[in-house]
Order: C-alpha cells, then structure tokens, then sequence
C-alpha cells in the first residue's frame, strides 16, 4: 500500500466531511420538514376572497369582542350555534361506537352505550371516523383538533420549553369573540392554553393506574356546570379509558363499564342541551371526539389503523331527519374537526389548517349557506397554499375579475400540482358565482348545486391532502440520499483511519523492531472499537436515550479501569514479549492519573443525576443549590483559583522558553483575576444580569478573552525562541550544506510541540473562564475536574509510549468530552438547554449572539476536550513513526492525521448509526419526545466537532508553517554568514 | 501460636517444592468436576434456601435486598465450610506431603499468615500448594463462622478490606453511594470478593507476581489457575453486563443498585464455572498428551 500524501489525506478527509454534512442536510431537511406556517391570525379578512392587495384592515380586528361577534356573524351569513361541549375521551377508537366496514360494533360495545347508540340510530347524531394523523399521542392531537394544523417536530423544537400553543386556534379565535371557557379532565389543555379558562379542574395523567378516580374528578363538576349559563365552551376531557387500554389492551374487562359510565356523561349532557332548547337558552352542541385510538395492546403513538381510528361524533345539530345513516360511516380527518367547528360557530377558520369542513354536520343549512362555507373553508386553504407556493397564480385571479369563461363549464385540470389547484379552484369559483348569479330560478336545480358541492370538495381534499401530505410525508429519495452519503463519508472516513493506523504500523516496525507484543490482542482497544457498538446499539432504547449519562458514565469509567489493568501489566511483563518500556516511574505517574480520571470522573457523575426520568434523584448539584448564594459563590470562585493555578501550574512544566512562558503564565493570571472580579463583583443574585455594569464588563471580558486567545495563537510562533542555532552549527560542521531544510525540520517538530503546548492551554484556559462567566454557578467545580481529567489524561498519554495506540487516546478524549457533556448536567431533551445563561452579557435580544452563546454553554465539554487535542499532539510522542528524511507534508501528517480523523470518525459512526436508528423508529412513540431531540443533539454534536477540529487544524498547520518559514531564514542567514 | 504455625508450614512447604513438578500434580479431571459441581451447586443452593427458608429473593423484596445477600453470605459459609473440608479430606489421602493439621490451621488463621508465609514461597509456584491453600483457605473464607478463635474479628476485617477493592469499582463505575445503599454495596462486594479476591488470595496469597499474572495478563497457566481466573472474571464480566438494563424505564423492582447486577455477577459466575471445568478438561489432556 503506498503511503498516502499529506495533500491526497487532507482531500479525501474534507471531501468526506462535505459528503457527510450533504447527507446529514438532506436527512436533516426530509426527516423534519419546515413548513412554512402563516404567522398571526385569522381575522374578518377571512371573509372576503383573498385578494392581492392585502390591505388588513386593523381596525376590524381590534374590535371589542360583542361587535366582532356580530361582525362575524354578519359576514359568514351562518346562523352559528351559541354554546359548545366539547368532550374528549382519551383514546376511544371510533371503531367502539361506530363499527368498522359498514358493520355495528359487536353486541357488548353497543351495549355499553345504549344511549349514544341509540342517538345515531335516531339521527339526532353523526359520527365519523376521524383518522389522526402520527404521533398519535395526546397533545399533539389536541393541538389538530383545535388549529386544524399538523405540527411539524422542529415546530415543537424551536418553542423550546413552552407547551402553550401559540398558533391560531378554535379556543383563542372564540376567545377574541368573547367566549367564556371552562374546562375539566386532562390538564394538557391548561399546558396548552394558560390561563385561558374562567374555571378549571386539571386531572393528570400521570396515575396509569387509576381508571376510575381519574374521570370522576371530572364528572363531579358536571351537575353544577350544566346548570350555569356563563360559559359558552365547555371541555371535558376524560383519561379513563385511555389508561384502562393502557392496563388491559382493548379487551379489557373494565372497558365495558368505562363506555358505560362515558355513555351516561353523553345522555346526561344531552338531557340538559335539550332541556336548555326547550327553555329558549340557546342551541347547544355537543361534539364528543377522542384524540387517538389504541392497538390491541392498548398501546398508541403509532400510525396503524387502530391507533389512528379516532372518534368525531356530533350531537345536537339542527338535522332531526335521519337520511344520513350512511354518513356514519365517512372517514374524515381529525384536522376536518376545526374549520367544521369554526364554521358552525361563526368564527374565522384558523390560519393553518388544513382540514375540510365536514358537510355532513351542515345539513340544516340552507343550500346557500353550506355553498358559504365551502367557500370560506376554500378561501382559507387558498391562503395557506399561496403562503407555500409563492408563485400561485390563481390566487390573484378573483381580483382580476378572471372569470372570463365561465360559459364553458368544468376544465380538465392536469399537469403540475400548483396548475391542479389552481384550476380546481377556479372550476368551483366558476360554478359558485353562476350559481350565484342565477337567483331565484336556482331553488330546484338540485343538479347544479351538488355539482358545486362536488368542484369545492375536489379543490379542498386536493389542497388538504397536498398540505397534509407536505407536514407527515417524507421524502424517501432525500431520505435515502442523505443516509447513504452519510453511509459513504462513514466509509471514506474509517478507510483512510484504517490506512494511517496501517501506515503508523509499518514505521512503528522499521523503527522498534524490539516490540513484538505489539500487535497481540489488547483490551483497550478491543473495548473502545466494543463501547461504540454498545452506544449505538443502546441508542435504539428510548429510555437508554432518555439516560445516556449512564452509558457514557460507565464506558468511560470502565475504560479507565482497562487502563488501570494495562497498567498493572506493565508491571509485570509478560515472558516472551517486548522488554519492558516504562520504568516504575512512569507506571507511577500513569497509575496516578488513572486514578484521578476515576476519582473525577465518579464526582462528575454525581453531580449531575442528568436525565430524563432520574431527574428526582439526589445529587451534589441539588445539594448545593439549597445552599445559601454565598456558599456557592465562594465554591465558584475557589474553582476558578483552582482552574487559574492548574493551567499555571501546566504552563510551569514546560522547560524550554521560560521567559516568554511566564510572559503568558501573568496574563493567564491577569486573565483569570479579572474574572474572578468579575464573579465576587456581579454574581450577587445567581441568575439575575440586568445591571447595565454587569452586562458591559461581561461584554469587555469576553473582547479581552477573544483576543488573548487569538493574540496567544498568532503570536506565539513567532515569538517563541528558536535554539537551533548552535544544533545547526554543530550539525552543519559534519554534514554538508546542501541539506539545510531537513535539519530545520528535525528541529522544528519539537519546537512546534514547545508552541503547540503553550497555545493549548491558552486556548483551554480561556475556554475555561468564558465557561465560567456563561455557566450556571453550580457548574463551576463539574468545569475545573474536566480540567483535571483532561490533564490527567494528558499525563497518562505522554507515557503511553508506542505501545499505546494513538487511536484509542483520541477516541478516549471523544468519549471522556462527551461524558463530560453530560456530567454539565446536559440531557437529550430540549428542557436542559441553558436559556438563561445565553442572555449573559447582552444588552440587547440577539437570536444569533443568544443561540451562539447556548452552544457554547451546552457544548463546554466536548470542545473543551477538542481543544485538548492541542495539548495532547503536543505531548505525544511521536518519533518512533517519523522518517528521517521527510517533507513538511509527512510532519503535518504524523501530527495531525490521528487526531482529526479518529474523531471525525468515531463522530461519523455515531451519526450515521443514529440517523438510522432514527429513520427505524420514526413510528415510534416516542419518536418527537425522545429520538428526535437527541438527533438535534447529535447534529449539534457533529457541528461541534467540525469547529473544534478545524481550530486544532488551524492552529497546528499555521504554527507550524510560521516556525518553518523563521527556521528557513535563521538557516539562510547564518548560510549568509558564512 | 500463629508464628509456631507460620515457621512450621515454611519449613514443611519449602522441602517438597523442590522435589515436585509442576505439571505433575495438577488437579484430576474428576477433581475439578467435583469442585466445579460443588461451587455451582452451592450458589444455586444458597439462594435456593434463602427463598425457600426465609421467603426472600432479589426482586420480590428489594427493601430486603440487604438482608438477602447477607443471609446468602450466611448460607454459603454453612453450606460450603463443611462440604470444603469433606473434599479437603478426601483430597488430603492422596497426598502425603502436608498435613491436614496444618492446613486447616492456615486455614483458620487466615490470611495475613497465609499471605506471609507464601511470602517465601513466591517463586516456586507449586501446584501442590495451590490446591493446598485453595482449599485449606475456603473454610476459612467461607467458613469463618464455625472458627470462635480470636482470630474472627480480625479475618473479618480482611474480608472488608477485600470487599472495598470491588466496592471502590462499583462505586467508581457508578454505584450509588449513599446511606441507604451503603449496606447493599457492602454486602454485595462481599459476595463478589467470595467469587473473585477471596479463592485467588487463598491460593497466591501476597504473591504478586501470580496476582499480575492472573488479573492483569489473564494467562493461567495450572489447572488451578483456570478454576481461579475463570469464574473470577466471570463474575465481574456478568456484573458488568448486568448493570445494562439499570437505566431502562421499565420500573421492575429488580433494576435496584446491586440486584441486577447480583444476578448478573451469579450468571457469569455460573458460566464462567462450566467454562473453566471444560478448560481444566482440555488442560489435563493436553498435559496427558504433552507427557506421553
């Protein structure tokens, strides 16, 4: 195998990384499509075709809510209903009060619910399967029966730790009518809708276990609310059912009787709405849904049939005839719920939904007032499409009076999906105005009317499905195109590991031809390439994810004590094998460090309990915050000494230059003491930085940090002291001229180490301080053992010897950063991220300043641990696999290769194993609560490891080129000398 | 007493050693069935009494958790100490060499003279010796509530001091520590220094150099060291795999700190046992074959 060249690795290695963020872009965009959702609400303006001047008119929409009631009312020309109940019975199927296939549910269910059954059969009710669209789990069900919109993941992502549903929705457009709310059962709605209900007695659904207790705390209320009048919506939402599919599946024994206790709330509610008619209070409906239906199992979250056949029943509209049994059996949407009930109710149809409104439930209506609300339900999906086909083009046909061949009947709509629309939507356009033009003599055309009917639901079904479809559908081509470029990155990018470990083999051979154990079976290496396929296989256990900490926590931990063993073994060497290497000495120093990467590592561990679902256990954090401010700001402050005199400490090792190191050694500590100031000064109140003093110093601290790292790393080489030139005279007098440049570069590769040592630390130092400010005070101590592991572990590695793959201490370092991550009090979901410390030092809101802040603060530790990369090629020994005669290219290669592409490659495996397990479980559960988060994080991962490793690459490449070019003009000049 | 005994057994080792082979007195196949069946029989045994006698196990009381391994502890040494010295015995007729006396004496006196006599022996790693002090040592280590000498409370600490080396792993790789688990974590690096340190510090006693070779190099080279290696590793493997199902939400009492990882630790125990018995069967062949 010929030795791959400097320029060809640093080729191939970029062309992998680009094919992977190609892939995980793609991947990226087809797994969580963005739509784009209209911002804002609907207003009156909703009752006017769209138009191209779209001149809101403000002042309509500030009206008071008695007026803007009427307004609405006067504007649909659709007597609305006056009151609603809206019941929801947690994860009823509609197949338990409908029946699947044309057929009646089976005896026992219907006559579970006698009453309910026997107002079907009456026609005084219509119900419908409502198929829910996936994640079939309860308040994202919730969120589509009441804004009629199917929320995307990244949607929820980005609302960071707010449940509160900001879209426009049923609740906030009767809101603004005046409505008064009153709700009882699951307390998701009060999540969703803080603050939004004159009463309200929330149940939780955190008892699995309780059936019972669960809905009465809902019916207690009942007696007493339906015998007021003040409110106009009511909600109740019942969990029983819900949890007994969750005890005992859908067969289960105490689901007859819990359809029976649901039955009797439907007749007792009914009762009173008729009652309430006879009394002249108002027309009542009563809508009963449930939000998903349940496997067998009683499982749900999933999109089987049985999960997603969900109930949409109406009770109590106008249509006492019973023609429309057969209407039972439609299959609507879920989403249809919304815009139906806006309609029914006078009220704009919200923004973004997608459903259609469910004609079965207007037949009281006059013709011409169901043709209106076909019409406003289309108006409304046309202004959602022209929001996500910028360029449709008949959305600005109704104000150009396009209606020139109205004469001509129904076109033919083919071609692209935006022509498709377009043209079905003026086809019924056409239709409706004709009709309307026709007058009086369109009574008895019954014809024309249903042909209407039909144009508007053709346009509407072809719009929604295409709206629906463009939120849940992924695009299988990108999909599969982004994994298989990750795939084929993955690949290059393990090829060309296997290929530098291949070549760092054969230089190891020809230099240490002494070391034959070299290549028997070791633990550690066998354990890291074993702990990758651990993490990975663990990363399919959605609770594993919940609770990665552990994992990272034990691999790590475990790794140490391989270290610890190998250790021992030096101890005694084996017959047979290689002399031995290390001298007690050095089995002393990295015994010790081992010990104190365990010691750390276990603190680490307990400071943060982390997680998901530990999040109630004890631990040193907790602890701490119990305490009074003080006792945390005096730990605060003593670990930020702690950290100064480490890094201090570190830079005292380094034996040559001593003079310019102790330059930087005092503006490390100038450094360190403003901070310190800093902290003692302004963290009076832990969290609170609102005085505008606090704010410009963190601000002239973070310009100062920026530049003593910037100034360290430009500086440095240049600065530093090259002692080459009595080495040069004494070589040059036994060699000949000719081969200046191969001396230079013998002797510049220890002072690039001297150089690389000193800028590490910098860079890790101020990485420190900045963490310190940003940090949550807590934090403080968890910041400075990373410190200590990450010189410890340096320790260990630079009397790792050769027999010491290079390979493993790179992926150690990745491992060690990313438990570290954890050990910061990180977790795979969302609620961990830091929000408050992203406003440090801002005076005013910033969402790229405030997000680049948060990536620092949640990212400390792996890039913390990059960083170290510096320090570790700076101490690692590396000249059992140089060559004697070698070029720059083949110096930056025995340097630099390792580092960077055993972590772009551990991270590769990490990502393309998690976007498939991804894509696996992309039906699961928990697929928005648990995996995709933890996919935000890995992507965040991956751009994390992107900057550290181009930092360290930077940093290596420009050092050593600087200390080159000087040594290259040291040589000439004492050549000129001469 | 303890130095009369101490200078008597250095001199009775020292002598036979240079005579004996160290291939030639390794352990017979039916001897290590025997020993196998009867560590694995005991195990199952113990915590077959403890569920039967005193209706406890690990998942159905994890409240009783601590109370289990300690009464498992309990079991063990009444069960094994006599059944030890019953085989000791009827190993001791084939071997002239040592006394019975003065094992069951090291044995009583436990460690700390086991560990200096062995001291002056480190280098003629004997076989003889090992089976000698394997088994000699396990009443002691198992068996150390039938010896009422002084000694006991002394033996004890011993153990403990043995327990803390694994009690400072689980704690290092994770396991809780606190007031409420400290019982649970003692007791269970007590039973895992009865699978690991306890049979290795029986037969090597300080000597180092085996330590290393067995723990840190995992080359054993006797058919003893098979029996000590083996399970010993094991049982820390099935420990450590049985930590895994810890952080799973499924809520089963059985996912408590030292219960699954018990299980775990027995499992490979177990195996490791049928393992190392199939090891020493293949060592002696190959022995048989090598001196043919």
């Amino acid at each position: 195998m010929s030795p791959l060249t400097c320029s060809k690795l640093t080729l191939f290695t970029v062309a992998g990384v680009i094919l992977q963020t190609i892939g995980l872009s793609l991947f990226v965009y087809g797994f969580f499509p963005v739509k784009p959702a209209l911002s804002g609400v609907s207003g009156p303006e909703s009752f006017f075709a769209p138009t191209c001047n779209s001149v809101r008119n403000q002042s309509q929409s500030d009206l008071p809510p008695d007026q803007l009631k009427a307004l609405y009312e006067e504007l649909s020309g659709i007597p609305p209903f006056d009151r609603l109940v809206l019941m929801v019975i947690d994860g009823l199927p509609a197949e338990f009060v409908l029946g699947k296939d044309h057929q009646p549910p089976p005896k026992g269910l219907m006559e579970a619910m006698p009453y309910t059954q026997s107002l079907l059969a009456n026609g005084m009710a219509i119900g419908y399967h409502a198929k829910a669209a996936p994640p079939t789990v309860t308040m994202p069900r919730l969120k589509a029966i009441v804004s009629g919109a199917i929320g995307g993941f990244l949607d929820v992502a980005f609302n960071f730790n707010t449940q509160a549903l900001l879209d426009d929705n049923l609740l906030g457009q009767f809101l603004r009518t005046g409505w008064k709310m009153v709700m009882l059962g699951d307390e998701t709605w009060l999540k969703m809708f803080p603050g939004l209900f004159m009463r309200h007695d929330g149940v939780s659904s955190f008892f699995v276990k309780d059936t019972v207790q669960v809905d009465q705390n809902v019916s207690r209320h009942l007696v007493d609310e339906l015998s007021r009048d003040d409110w106009d919506l009511l909600i109740l939402h019942y969990l029983g059912l819900d949890h007994v599919g969750h005890l005992g599946g859908r067969d289960s024994g105490l689901m007859a009787p819990k359809l029976l206790e649901m039955d009797e709330v439907v007749k007792m509610i009914h009762t009173s709405i008729v009652a309430n008619q006879e009394n002249d209070q108002g027309q009542t409906l009563l809508v009963v849904v449930s939000d998903h239906g349940m496997t067998d199992n009683g499982n749900h979250g999933g999109s089987s049939y049985k999960e997603t056949d969900s109930l949409a029943l109406f009770i109590g509209l106008r249509n006492d005839i019973s023609d429309h049994a057969s209407d039972t059996l439609d299959t609507v949407y879920q989403v249809d719920i919304a815009p139906t009930l806006a309609l029914l109710f006078g009220v704009p149809i919200p923004n973004n939904n997608v459903g259609v409104l469910i004609l079965g439930s207007f037949d009281s209506f006059t013709d011409d007032q169901q043709l209106k609300a076909l019409e406003l339900n289309s108006w409304q999906l046309l202004r959602l499409l022209t929001a996500q086909i910028p360029g449709l083009s008949c959305a600005n046909s109704p104000c150009d009076g396009f209606i020139d061949d109205h004469g001509s009947g129904k076109r033919k709509c083919d071609g692209s999906m935006e022509n498709v629309i377009c043209c079905l939507y003026i086809n019924a356009t056409v239709l409706h105005s004709s009709w309307k033009s026709m007058g009086v003599s369109r009574s008895n055309s019954r014809e024309d009317y249903s042909s209407i009917v039909a144009a508007y639901y053709e346009f509407l079904e072809t719009a929604s499905e295409w709206l629906s479809r463009k939120v849940t559908d992924k695009p299988v081509d990108l999909l599969a195109f982004g994994v298989a470029a990750m795939l084929l990155s993955c690949m290059v990018l393990l090829s060309l590991i296997f290929h530098i470990c291949k070549e760092v083999y054969v230089n190891e051979k020809q230099h240490l031809d002494l070391i034959n154990g070299m290549h028997a079976w070791n633990l550690d290496e066998t354990f890291i390439l074993g702990a990758i396929s651990i993490i990975i296989v663990s990363m399919g256990s959605s609770s594993m994810v919940e609770e990665e900490q552990y994992i990272w926590h034990f691999v790590t931990s475990t790794f140490d004590l391989v270290l610890l063993r190998k250790a021992m073994k030096s101890l005694l060497p084996a017959e047979k094998s290689f002399r031995p290497y290390k001298g007690p000495k050095e089995i002393g120093f990295q015994m010790c460090s081992i010990f104190v990467l365990i010691v750390s590592g276990r603190t680490l561990r307990a400071w943060h309990q982390g997680g998901v679902n530990w999040t109630y256990l004890p631990d040193i954090s907790k602890w701490l915050e119990q305490g009074s401010s003080n006792q945390i700001k005096f730990i605060q402050l003593v670990s930020g000494f702690l950290v100064i005199s480490l890094c201090l400490f570190a830079l005292s090792l380094l034996r040559s230059s001593k003079k310019l190191v102790l330059g930087v050694g005092f503006s490390f500590l100038a450094l360190g003491l403003l901070v310190l100031q800093h902290i003692a000064i302004h963290r009076e109140n832990t969290f609170v930085f609102s005085s505008p003093r606090a704010t410009f110093s963190v601000q002239i601290i973070f310009a100062i940090l920026g530049i003593a790292t910037i100034g360290t790393f430009l500086a440095f080489p240049w600065l530093m002291p090259i002692s080459i030139r009595e080495m040069y005279a004494t070589h040059s007098d036994t060699m000949s001229t000719s081969v200046p440049m191969e001396i230079q570069n013998k002797y510049s590769l220890a002072e690039l180490k001297d150089s690389m040592y000193v800028i590490g630390w910098a860079y890790m130092f101020c990485w420190c301080l900045l963490q310190l400010l940003l940090q949550q005070p807590v934090n403080s101590v968890p910041l400075l053992l990373l410190l200590v592991q990450i010189s410890a572990i340096i320790v260990y590695c630079s009397y790792g010897g050769p027999h010491q793959k290079q390979w493993v201490e790179i992926a150690a370092l990745y491992y060690l950063g990313m438990a570290g991550h954890f050990a910061l009090g990180n977790s795979n979901a969302l609620a961990t991220i830091d929000v408050a410390g992203a406003f440090i030092g801002m005076s005013s809101y910033s969402t790229l300043f405030s997000g680049i802040l948060m990536f620092i603060i949640t990212y400390a530790s792996p890039f913390l641990f990059l960083l170290s990369m510096v320090v570790y090629i700076s101490v690692k020994d590396t000249s059992y696999i140089e060559k004697p005669n070698a070029d720059s290219g083949h110096h930056l290669k025995i340097i630099l290769a390792s580092p960077c592409l055993v972590t772009l490659g551990v991270n590769s495996i990490l990502l393309t194993a998690y976007t498939i397990v991804l894509l696996l479980m992309r039906n699961h559960l928990f697929v928005w609560s648990v995996f995709s988060p933890k996919y935000l994080y890995v992507c965040a991962t991956t751009v994390c490891i992107y900057i550290g490793l181009s930092v360290v690459a930077v940093t290596v490449i420009y050092s050593y080129l600087v200390l080159s070019l000087r040594k290259g003009m040291q040589g000439s000049s004492i050549i000129d000398r001469r | 007493m303890k130095t009369n005994i101490a200078t008597s057994s250095v001199k009775s080792s020292a002598e036979p050693e240079t005579k004996l082979h160290v291939s030639a007195h390794s352990i017979s196949v039916l001897e290590a069935l025997v020993f196998h069946l009867i560590f694995g029989l005991v195990l199952g045994l113990a915590v077959l009494l403890a569920h039967k006698f005193y209706s406890i196990n690990l998942v159905s009381h994890p409240s009783l958790t601590l109370r289990l391994i300690w009464f498992f502890l309990r079991v063990f040494q009444v069960i094994e100490c006599p059944i030890v010295i019953l085989l000791y015995s009827r190993y001791r007729k084939n071997r002239e060499e040592c006394s019975y006396l003065k094992a069951v004496g090291r044995g009583l006196l436990g460690l700390p003279v086991g560990r200096a006599l062995n001291r002056g022996q480190t280098h003629g790693s004997n076989a003889e010796n090992y089976v000698i002090q394997t088994v000699a040592c396990l009443p002691f280590c198992y068996g150390m509530r039938g010896s009422k000498n002084t000694h006991v409370s002394k033996s004890f600490l011993e153990k403990l001091q043995r327990a803390l080396v694994n009690a400072l792993g689980a704690v290092a790789l994770g396991a809780p520590v606190g007031t409420q688990y400290f019982s649970k974590t003692v007791n269970w690096s007590l039973m895992m220094s009865l699978f690991t340190i306890v049979p290795a510090a029986a037969v090597f006693g300080s000597s180092w150099k085996d330590w290393l070779r067995i723990f840190a190099h995992t080359k054993p080279m006797e058919s003893v060291d098979f029996m000590i290696c083996l399970p010993a590793h094991g049982a820390i493997i099935g420990a450590w795999f049985g930590a895994w199902p810890m952080p799973l939400d499924w809520e089963r009492p059985w996912q408590e700190w030292p219960t699954c990882v018990s299980y775990g630790a027995m499992a490979g125990y177990l195996l490791a046992l049928v393992a190392s018995f199939s090891f020493v069967q293949a060592h002696a062949r190959f022995q048989h074959v090598k001196r043919d």
